[in-house]
C-alpha cells in the first residue's frame, strides 16, 4: 500500500485526564489517503478519546500529530475541520428544521444565500458518491440512515480529506448500511479520501477496511492489513487474553419451582423481533449486544415502557399489564441507560430519589410521607452500595457518575423488586464502583429475585451472569451458559458473520432462543 | 471500617447545607421582599403623617384583595410544578361567575355554585386532554382557551353586564362572600384553607411527592411507575376549579359580572407564582411562597394608592420587581450548584474514593 501517501500520523499519542484516568498510553496510527482504516476495541479501550483528540474536542497529553507532513496541535474543533478532517459522531448534530441543502452547507461562512450555486454543488457531490436525496427535504423528516448520509455529504462539502466515522452503521437497517458501505468504498477508491471507520461489527470491518488497528487499554495491540486477518484474530486482539476461569461455581440450575419471569413472544415492530425466555429466582441473565442491537428496546418492552411492544410478560405466572406502573406493582424494576435523563430526578435530594418507586413503603397509611423511614432507607442504601455523598440531602445532580448510578440502582434494591432489569449499569462508572454495583446485583439475585442485565462489556457479563443471550439486529441470535462461553465467542456472535441474521442477512428473523443452544 | 468513617462527617455537613437552603435569598427571598416592602411603607406613612399603614383594617384589606389571585396562584403553582402552564385561569373565572349569575335566580345558590365549578372543571379537563393526550404545548392550548373562553363569556352575557335579580339569591351570594368570622372576611379564610390543604398535600403526602417528581423529570417518574398523565391532567383540573371558585367569589362580591371582568388577571396570577420562586421548568415551587408573592404584588398596588404615587408608575415597578426576582432566583440557583461541589471535594468521604 506504499503508493498511498500518508495523510495523518499519530505517534506516541497519550491522554491522561485530570482525575488521573489514563485513556491512551502512546498510540501510533497512520492513516493513508484512499484507504479505509478500521478501529476496534472494547468499551474503555480508548477509541472515543482518540476520536475526540482527532476532532479537536480534547487536547492530547503527549505525543505528536502530523497532518500532511506538518506537525499540528488542534485545540478547537474548527481547526481540524479547516485542515480537512471531518468527524461523524454517533449522535449526528444536524439541524432538524432546516433542509438537506442548508444542513450540508451549514459550515459555509458566506453571508449570502447562493441557493442556486449551492444546489449545483450538492448535485455534483451526490453524483460523485452515487446517492440521491431531495435537497429541499427537511432533515427532521429523514430516516436515521438518510441523516447519516447528510452528515457524510456535510463532510464532503467541506472538502474533508479524512473522515472519521464513529459507529456509523450501528443504528441503521441493513439496506441503509449497504448505502453507507458503498459510499465509503467510493470515497476511498474514487475521491481518494482517507476513512477511519470505528465499529464493533467484525463482519463489516472485514468487508470494508484495508487496514485494522485494535486498541486495548489505551494501547494499539494489533496493526495489520485486513487481508492478513480474520474475525477470530481481531476478536482475540480485542479481548487480549484468555478469560480467566470464573471463580464462581456454576449455579445449581435445578429449577423445579415455576419460573419467576416469563417473557412470551415479546417484540416491538421495527425494533425487536418477538422473543421468548424464562428466568428463575436467583438467576442473572446477561444480554450481550452492541449499540443498535435492540438491547435497550428489549428491556423497555419487558418493563411495559414501550407502547408499541407486543407480547406477554408474566411474573410468577401472572400476566403483567403493559405499563410501567403495572410492572412496578408486579415487582419489575428498570434501571435505564440514561441515568440523568430517565433514571433520576436531578433536582431531588438523594433520599427522595431513593424512595420514588416505593413511596407506599415509606408512608403512613399509603398517604402521609414518613420522613424518618425515608431517610433511614436512603442511609441504608448509602451504606449498602457505599455511595459517596456528603449527606442524604445532596441533590443527585451533584453526585459523580458512579454514585448517581448507585442511587438509580438503590431505589430498586428492595424485596419488592422481584425482577430487576439493568441497562448498561456500569457505563461511565469507575472500577471500584463497578465492582460494588455488580456485587449488589448478584446479592439481589441471591436474595430470591432475578436479574436481566444488558451490557456491551462482555467481560462483565461473564462475571455476573448465569446465562447470556446474544442480541443482534433486534433478534436473539444465540444463548450460552456463562461458564461455557468466552468473551471471544461473544464478540464473534454479536458482531461477526458467525451469528445468523447478520448484517447482510435478513433482519428480525425471530429466532427462538432454543434453536441455538450450545448443549 | 468503611462504615465507621462514613457516619461521622454526616451531621456537620448537613447542618451547614441546610442553613443556606432555608434562609438563603433563593429560598426565602420573597418573604424578605414582602417584609422590606411593608416596613418601608409603614415608615413612609408614619413619617409623612398619613394613616397608620400597619393598621389591622389596612392589612386585612390587602389580604382580602389578594384572595382571588392567591387562590388561583396556589393552583397555578401546582400546574407549574408538574411542568405545565395555564393562561386560561382569568377567563375561566369570568365564565364561572357568568354561569353562576345566569343560573342562580332559577336554580338557587348552592346548585349555581356547583354549575359554575362543573363548567370550570370541564374546561380544565379540556386543557389537560389537549396538552397531555393531543400533545400540544400548554402555552398554546391555554392561550387558545384564554381567548375562546373569554368569547364564551361574551356569548353568555351577550356583551352586557349581567346582574342577579332575585333578592334571595343576592343575599345568599353576598353572605357567602362578605361574611366575617370575627374580623376576618370569609375570602381570607377560603384562601388560607385552600393554601394550607394544597401546601400540606404537596409537602407531606405521597401525591405531593409524585407531583414534584412528574415535573422534575417526567420520564424518570414514568419509569418509577407513576401515572404521569393523570397527575398533569389533575393539575389542570385543579387550576380551573380554583379559578372557578375565584370567579364565584368575584360574582358574589358584586352580584354582577361584566364581560371584561378579571381580564389580564392570569398574568398577575403567574407573576405571583414566579415571585414565589416557582420554576417554569417544573419540579420546584411552594404554595406558601406563591401566597407571599400575591401579597407582595397587592401590597405594591396598595402602597401606590396610599402614597398617592399615581397609577402610571405601577406597571413599571411591578414588572421590574418581577424581573429582579427572577434574576435573583436564577443567579442564586447557579451559585448554589457550584458551592456544594467544592464542599464535597473537601469532604473526607470523596478522598477515600480516589
Amino acid at each position: 500500500m506504499s503508493h498511498n501517501p500518508d495523510l495523518l500520523q499519530l505517534e506516541g499519542l497519550a491522554k491522561v485526564f485530570p482525575n488521573g484516568t489514563v485513556a491512551l498510553r502512546g498510540v501510533n496510527l497512520t492513516l493513508r489517503a484512499g484507504l479505509v482504516h478500521g478501529l476496534l476495541g472494547a468499551n474503555g479501550a480508548g477509541k472515543s478519546t482518540l476520536i475526540k483528540i482527532l476532532s479537536g474536542a480534547l487536547p492530547a497529553t503527549a505525543g505528536t500529530i502530523t497532518w500532511c507532513g506538518e506537525r499540528v496541535s488542534w485545540r478547537r474543533p474548527v481547526e481540524p475541520q479547516a485542515a480537512g478532517v471531518a468527524t461523524l459522531h454517533q449522535h449526528i448534530p444536524l439541524v432538524g428544521t432546516l433542509s438537506v441543502l442548508e444542513n450540508v452547507f451549514l459550515g459555509e461562512s458566506s453571508g449570502w444565500r447562493r441557493t442556486r450555486q449551492l444546489e449545483a454543488r450538492l448535485q455534483r457531490l451526490l453524483q460523485s458518491i452515487g446517492y440521491d436525496i431531495d435537497p429541499q427535504a427537511r432533515v427532521g423528516d429523514l430516516s436515521i440512515g438518510q441523516r447519516q448520509m447528510v452528515a457524510i455529504l456535510q463532510a464532503l462539502a467541506m472538502q474533508a480529506r479524512l473522515i472519521v466515522m464513529d459507529e456509523p452503521t450501528a443504528s441503521l437497517a441493513a439496506a441503509e448500511r449497504a448505502i453507507v458501505y458503498r459510499t465509503i468504498e467510493r470515497l476511498a477508491r474514487v475521491e481518494c479520501t482517507a476513512v477511519l471507520f470505528v465499529s464493533h461489527f467484525l463482519d463489516e470491518i472485514m468487508l470494508l477496511t484495508d487496514e485494522v488497528t485494535v486498541l486495548r487499554d489505551g494501547v494499539a495491540v494489533l496493526h495489520a492489513d485486513t487481508r492478513d486477518l480474520d474475525e477470530g484474530k481481531i476478536a482475540e486482539a480485542i479481548v487480549g487474553r484468555a478469560v480467566t476461569a470464573l471463580t464462581r461455581e456454576p449455579a445449581q440450575m435445578k429449577f423445579s419451582d415455576p419460573p419467576l419471569l416469563e417473557v412470551d413472544q415479546l417484540g416491538c415492530p421495527g425494533k425487536v423481533a418477538p422473543c421468548s425466555f424464562t428466568l428463575h429466582a436467583g438467576e442473572v441473565l446477561g444480554i450481550a449486544g452492541f449499540l443498535g442491537s435492540g438491547r435497550s428496546e428489549l428491556l423497555h418492552a419487558i418493563f411495559g415502557a414501550d407502547r408499541e411492544a407486543r407480547g406477554e410478560v408474566r411474573v410468577l405466572g401472572r400476566k403483567v399489564g403493559r405499563s410501567p406502573a403495572a410492572s412496578v406493582r408486579a415487582g419489575l424494576g428498570l434501571v435505564p441507560e440514561d441515568r440523568m435523563g430517565q433514571g433520576l430526578i436531578a433536582g431531588f435530594p438523594l433520599w427522595q430519589n431513593a424512595s420514588l418507586p416505593f413511596l407506599e413503603s415509606v408512608a403512613w397509611r399509603d398517604f402521609l410521607m414518613a420522613h424518618r423511614l425515608e431517610v433511614a432507607r436512603a442511609e441504608e442504601a448509602i451504606a449498602r452500595l457505599r455511595i459517596k455523598a456528603a449527606s442524604v440531602d445532596v441533590p443527585v445532580s451533584e453526585l459523580s457518575g458512579g454514585n448517581a448510578q448507585k442511587v438509580s440502582i438503590a431505589k430498586w434494591l428492595t424485596a419488592a423488586t422481584k425482577v430487576l432489569l439493568l441497562d448498561e449499569p456500569t457505563v461511565g462508572v469507575d472500577i471500584g464502583a463497578k465492582t460494588e454495583i455488580l456485587q449488589n446485583i448478584r446479592a439481589h439475585a441471591a436474595a430470591g429475585a432475578c436479574v436481566v442485565i444488558v451490557s456491551s462489556e462482555f467481560e462483565e457479563l461473564l462475571e455476573v451472569s448465569d446465562r447470556i443471550l446474544v442480541l443482534r439486529d433486534g433478534a436473539i441470535v444465540a444463548e450460552r451458559q456463562a461458564t461455557r462461553t468466552t468473551e471471544h465467542e461473544l464478540i464473534l456472535l454479536a458482531g461477526g458473520t458467525a451469528a445468523q441474521g447478520s448484517h447482510a442477512g435478513c433482519r428480525h428473523r425471530g429466532l427462538s432462543n432454543h434453536q441455538d443452544r450450545l448443549e | 471500617m468503611h462504615f465507621e468513617r462514613r457516619a461521622a462527617p454526616l451531621l456537620p455537613m448537613k447542618a451547614s447545607v441546610d442553613l443556606s437552603r432555608v434562609f438563603g435569598l433563593r429560598a426565602a427571598g420573597v418573604y424578605y421582599a414582602l417584609g422590606l416592602l411593608i416596613t418601608a411603607l409603614a415608615v413612609v406613612t408614619a413619617v409623612t403623617g398619613r394613616p397608620n399603614y400597619l393598621s389591622a383594617v389596612n392589612l386585612t384589606n390587602i389580604v382580602y384583595q389578594s384572595s382571588g389571585v392567591a387562590i388561583m396562584g396556589v393552583a397555578m403553582t401546582v400546574v407549574l410544578i408538574t411542568g405545565n402552564f395555564d393562561l386560561s385561569v382569568a377567563s375561566v373565572a369570568a365564565l364561572a361567575a357568568a354561569v353562576q349569575i345566569s343560573v342562580v335566580d332559577s336554580a338557587g345558590f348552592v346548585p349555581s355554585v356547583f354549575a359554575a365549578l362543573a363548567v370550570a372543571g370541564a374546561l380544565g379537563l379540556l386543557n389537560g386532554v389537549m396538552v397531555q393526550f393531543v400533545g400540544i404545548n400548554a402555552f398554546i392550548v391555554t392561550l387558545g382557551t384564554l381567548t375562546a373562553v373569554r368569547g364564551l363569556v361574551l356569548i353568555v352575557t351577550n356583551g352586557r353586564s349581567l346582574m342577579v335579580q332575585d333578592p334571595g339569591s343576592l343575599s345568599a351570594m353576598t353572605g357567602f362572600e362578605s361574611g366575617h368570622l370575627g374580623r376576618i372576611p370569609y375570602p381570607i379564610l377560603y384562601m388560607a384553607a385552600f393554601t394550607l390543604v394544597v401546601g400540606f398535600v404537596l409537602t407531606f403526602t405521597i401525591f405531593g411527592r409524585r407531583i414534584y417528581a412528574v415535573g422534575g423529570n417526567a420520564e424518570a417518574a414514568r419509569l418509577a411507575g407513576i401515572n404521569v398523565p393523570a397527575y398533569k391532567l389533575g393539575a389542570f383540573v385543579l387550576s380551573s376549579l380554583a379559578a372557578g371558585f375565584a370567579g364565584v367569589l368575584f360574582g358574589c362580591r358584586f352580584g354582577a359580572i361584566n364581560p371584561t371582568a378579571m381580564q389580564g388577571d392570569e398574568l398577575t396570577v403567574i407573576a405571583a407564582a414566579i415571585l414565589g420562586g416557582t420554576s417554569l421548568f417544573g419540579g420546584a415551587g411552594s404554595v406558601v411562597k406563591t401566597l407571599a408573592g400575591a401579597l407582595l404584588l397587592f401590597t405594591l398596588t396598595n402602597g401606590f394608592n396610599i402614597l398617592d404615587l399615581g397609577a402610571n408608575y405601577q406597571g413599571l415597578i411591578e414588572g421590574s420587581v418581577l424581573v429582579v426576582a427572577a434574576a435573583i432566583y436564577t443567579l442564586g440557583g447557579k451559585a448554589r450548584l457550584r458551592r456544594p461541589a467544592i464542599a464535597a471535594n473537601a469532604s473526607p468521604l470523596t478522598k477515600e474514593a480516589v
